[in-house]
């Protein structure tokens, strides 16, 4: 490195601990983000507010709501008298479902007739509601077959409580079904896209705006001294954010690493490089902060979001969004993050990654070079 | 300087436009050379081509056709190489700084990214810095350095690597007049000792005289070129001062007449040009009962010539007539007592006491960052005095300020109209905004000389129509004062001049109590009266004729010495007057004793050979007489 370089590393450190807006963007944004985004983005569905109407009121009815009650997924809210009372449950939010028992539920049962039980859904938020039909389903199938065998026993067609076929199912890498174990580690990935290639987009381009660009455009430094003397600081403030968010994910949230500390850093390294890499392109070809600003949130933010299988997992997407969820590093990273955490899986695993994260961290940098001219206008 | 000796900085034929299609010519075929150890001034408004041309020589800015070289290498060819010999300082208060760094690191900054060799650079350091003082600031963060301070500062850096060829662009425009002196001092001691060469622009035509050679740009080209004093000689026509009264009559009575080639208002003077002899015109004036109280011949400054080769031939006076304007009966419509604004940690404006008479042109003149539009703000009612009481027009500018606001017009320092709206909508737009109900659209334009622009969006207006416009909207409901908050920076002098005729206009016609800010020394003269404000505080108020004089009771009168060796001779001459400084290629010092000092300078350059000295008695300048009156205040305070 020459020392010109140094030079504007050194001088870019300063601002940046001088700057409390840019300090507390480069690391006290990201953590916070990560510890709101890692509290509120729960996926699971449980303890849903359900209410009964129960037209019936036997003991039949009873232990058909008992099946709903006894499970984590819902929790009992009260009983609805009328159907008016009924729509102003659901209406004021209150519940979430109400399962209607019809009146001759008991009698028909017993009878061996087939009963409709009514399930009523509040479908303002569609994903919720899919999980509320689902539970609902397995715990009326769950209450069908014990109800089944128990009437097939007493007839002395088969021996009590016995089910054909049962599923017993083991979750690997992740075994009690906990969406933070993938959601922590996809928040590394988010946040070191964002906040440090924000900052990086907005490097060079703060200074065209106010005018100290030109020390840089006068004087004989070479074009590739300016762009790695810009990146350097960077890459080491995203590099702190990375072991803050990595220390926050294993002491706050608790999550599962059962993998190896210096393969997700090395690709932490060289993920964070792409980022910065990406920033400066921004910076180097926009005019002004607020341009730079728009340009990272729609090319940068809201790619990685939706393509890198943060929340969507990439197998499941069509074909465009699997073309675009390739060329973003992100989606290479998720990978290898999500890998190493919970499957603990080494660096030969993942070498493609690695190779593809360097292919574009290459593209990147030459194209900043490219774009960056020691001319004005 | 040998003839035969190569120009340092050479320019041929260059030529550089802007824009979809290149349609806006930013330089249009210049032309110019500097040889070594000079300093040249490009002279000319805002956007007439200068940041181009300096943009282009400092390899940062490709050009269309044409040649440009410094210090022997083709900038156009190879702009990286001329890079390590060049120092370019930005049009801007130290816009090159990094506000959150220190001094002592920015100074670092550009040492390390020149990559010099550390003896020279500490040795060069400890020079500047001793030369403009900064040494005490060094800790200090840029961004809390005065605006002097920061453009010194931005010169050290600009300068550290010893360039041998320095461009600057406006390095003195809204610095304060003492930075400035010192600046100017810097700059020629670099000259003198290292024979380095200075290509600066400049907007302020009083500069041009520092300079030793100067080029006079409008749109892009070249208009006039060579020596100030040359420069001067070649205004056509003959110039002269006269005061009459009353004034309007007089000023009409001029401009009617055919060898009057030109007649405006500075204060209480009117200023022609004229063919013929002055005899007549001063007795065609009393043939029609005005009373002329003083004639007195004067010298073309450059801004005449330079209105000359832009408008040869007699310009319209515009006229402005407020329909209806709402009466005053008070005397004094301007009142600040002991007005006072402090922001956090500092105090923007420090007790001002100012009273302004009704059909006044009250000028404020001071640096940025001196507290001009602080303290216009607070009589507009627009910031709250922290202590002291204003009142406009009667009405206290705190507890009545819904009787204040009907009552004044307010322009302030940046454009403020819509630029997406045309010159008409513009106006209707206004005119509803106050509720004016008669209005003569037609007959304002045409007076305003604004006739075939109505549709034109009010972007893209030239600066000059700009401010017209901005001035026509601020008083169309007839305000009796008029605050104007540095109406006229950025605007050319042509432009410039035709603002200061409505100006006069409406106070000689209409009564209309105008206070305005400016930085520009050269415009007080057309002010009745100036406020001068330095850090706050208004340091003094009087006419401009008796600042001058004031200023000249108190330090002696100004001496200028010509000579071919005006180095040698300053050297020798430095040691015995304390105050004396190289202005252009004469010296300047203050005298009590104007006879005596003059015979002693003389013989004292006799004895070492010099005998082509002649001493003259200039007019002192308004910026002398402020820098006088600041440290004069400091003397006080101290």
């Amino acid at each position: 490195m020459t020392s010109r370089v140094l030079a504007i590393v050194r001088k870019e450190t300063r601002e940046i601990l001088r700057d409390r807006v840019y300090l507390g963007l480069a690391i006290v944004v990201p953590l916070v983000v990560t510890l709101l985004l890692g509290l509120g983005f729960v996926l699971d569905v449980k303890n849903l507010p359900v209410a009964f109407y129960d037209q019936d009121r036997s003991a039949l009815s009873r232990e058909y709501m008992y099946s709903f009650t006894n499970s984590e997924y819902f929790h009992l809210v009260g009983f609805v008298h009328d159907p008016a009372e009924l729509e102003r449950m659901i209406q004021s939010g209150r519940v979430r479902a109400v399962v209607v028992i019809p009146p001759d539920f008991s009698r028909k049962l017993q009878g061996g007739k087939p009963v409709a039980v009514q399930i009523l859904v509040d479908g303002s938020f569609a994903g919720r509601a899919q999980v509320v039909c689902g539970y609902v389903s397995a715990i009326d199938a769950q209450f069908n077959a014990q109800f089944l065998s128990a009437y097939l026993a007493g007839k002395g067609m088969v021996r009590a409580s016995t089910i054909p076929v049962s599923t017993e199912g083991r979750v690997w890498y992740n075994p009690s079904l906990e969406t933070k174990n993938s959601i922590v580690p996809g928040l590394l990935v988010i946040n070191l896209m964002f906040y440090p290639g924000l900052l990086a987009a907005l490097v060079v381009v703060r200074e065209k705006e106010r005018g100290t660009i030109f020390n840089l455009y006068c004087s004989p430094v070479r074009r590739w001294e300016v762009i790695a003397g810009k990146a350097v600081p960077y890459i080491g403030v995203a590099f702190v954010d990375y072991f803050l968010i990595f220390l926050v994910s294993l002491t706050v949230f608790q999550v599962r690493f059962v993998g190896n500390f210096l393969v997700l850093t090395l690709a932490a390294l060289l993920y964070i490089t792409c980022c910065i890499g990406l920033g400066l392109v921004i910076s180097v070809f926009c005019r002004t902060q607020v341009a730079a600003m728009l340009v990272t949130f729609i090319g940068m933010m809201t790619p990685s979001m939706l393509f890198s299988g943060m929340v969507t997992p990439i197998a499941s997407m069509d074909r465009s969004s699997q073309m675009i969820s390739h060329v973003i590093p992100a989606s290479y990273f998720m990978g290898m993050a999500r890998g190493v955490y919970m499957k603990g899986l080494g660096f030969f695993y993942y070498l493609p990654d690695f190779l593809a994260l360097l292919a574009f961290a290459a593209v990147v940098y030459l194209v900043a070079l490219a774009g960056f001219r020691k001319k004005a206008g | 300087m040998s003839g035969a000796e190569q120009p340092v900085i050479e320019v041929r034929g260059l030529w550089r436009s802007y824009g979809r299609r290149r349609k806006v010519e930013a330089v249009r075929n210049v032309s110019f050379e500097v040889r070594r150890g000079e300093i040249f001034g490009l002279i000319g408004p805002d956007g007439a081509g200068k940041t181009s041309i300096i943009q282009i020589l400092a390899g940062v800015l490709s050009a269309d056709r044409g040649f440009a070289s410094v210090d022997g290498i083709n900038v156009l060819a190879n702009p990286e190489s001329v890079k390590s010999r060049v120092g370019y300082m930005p049009q801007g208060l130290g816009v090159n700084l990094y506000e959150n760094l220190s001094a002592a690191e920015n100074i670092e900054f550009f040492h390390e990214l020149r990559e010099q060799p550390t003896e020279a650079y500490e040795r060069n350091r400890a020079e500047l810095l001793r030369m403009t003082r900064l040494g005490p600031f060094l800790a200090r963060r840029a961004r809390d350095l005065s605006g002097g301070m920061r453009q010194k500062l931005a010169l050290i850096c600009t300068l550290i690597h010893l360039p041998d060829v320095i461009l600057l662009d406006e390095p003195t425009t809204g610095v304060d007049p003492i930075s400035r002196q010192d600046f100017w001092q810097i700059i020629r001691r670099l000259v003198q000792e290292r024979k380095v060469t200075v290509l600066l622009s400049t907007s302020y035509m009083d500069e041009a005289e520092r300079c030793h050679e100067v080029a006079l740009i409008h749109a892009g080209a070249i208009v006039e070129h060579g020596d100030p004093e040359d420069l001067k000689g070649r205004a056509s026509g003959q110039f002269a001062g006269i005061t009459a009264v009353p004034q309007s009559g007089a000023l009409e009575r001029l401009q009617a007449r055919e060898e009057v080639l030109s007649a405006e208002a500075f204060g209480e003077e009117i200023r022609i040009r004229f063919e013929g002899k002055l005899e007549e015109i001063e007795s065609g004036l009393q043939g029609h009962g005005i009373e002329v109280r003083r004639v007195e011949r004067r010298e073309p400054g450059l801004e005449d010539l330079f209105l000359q080769r832009l408008f040869p031939g007699k310009q319209p006076r515009p006229m402005f007539h407020l329909a209806a304007l709402q009466p005053l009966e008070r005397q004094v419509t301007i009142e600040s007592d002991g007005a006072t604004r402090r922001f956090d940690g500092f105090v923007a404006v420090d007790s001002v006491d100012l009273q302004v008479q009704k059909g006044e042109i009250f000028g404020l003149l001071g640096p940025n960052g001196a507290g001009k539009t602080t303290l216009i703000k607070m009589m507009c009612g627009l910031l709250e005095p922290s202590a002291g009481a204003i009142r406009v027009a009667g009405f206290d500018v705190k507890s009545e300020k819904q009787q204040v606001w009907p009552r004044i017009g307010y322009m302030s320092q940046h454009f403020s109209l819509y630029r997406d709206l045309t010159v008409s909508q513009n106006l209707r737009l206004f005119v509803s905004l106050y509720g004016v109900r008669e209005t003569n659209f037609r007959g304002m334009i045409r007076s305003l000389g604004l006739e075939g622009f109505e549709s034109r969006l009010a972007g893209d207006l030239p600066t000059g129509l700009r401010q017209r416009l901005s001035l026509l909207c601020a008083v169309l409901h007839g305000p009796p004062v008029l605050f104007l908050d540095e109406p006229t920076s950025g605007v050319d002098p042509v432009a410039r001049r035709t603002f200061w005729d409505l100006i006069y206009s409406l106070t000689r016609e209409s009564a209309v109590t105008v206070l305005v800010s400016t930085h520009y020394m050269d415009e007080a003269d057309h002010c009745d009266r100036l406020g001068l404000m330095n850090q706050g505080r208004l340091i003094a108020v009087d006419t401009p004729v008796a600042l001058k004089r004031t200023s000249e009771n108190r330090s002696g009168k100004l001496l200028a010495i010509h000579t071919a060796e005006f180095r040698t001779a300053f050297d020798l001459l430095r040691p015995v007057f304390s105050g004396a400084f190289l202005y252009g290629d004469r010296i300047h010092f203050r005298s009590f004793d104007p006879r005596s000092d003059t015979g002693q300078a003389l013989s004292l350059l006799g004895r070492v050979g010099i005998t082509d000295a002649r001493i003259s008695q200039p007019s002192l300048s308004m910026d002398e007489a402020f820098i006088d009156f600041i440290q004069a205040a400091e003397r006080v305070h101290d």
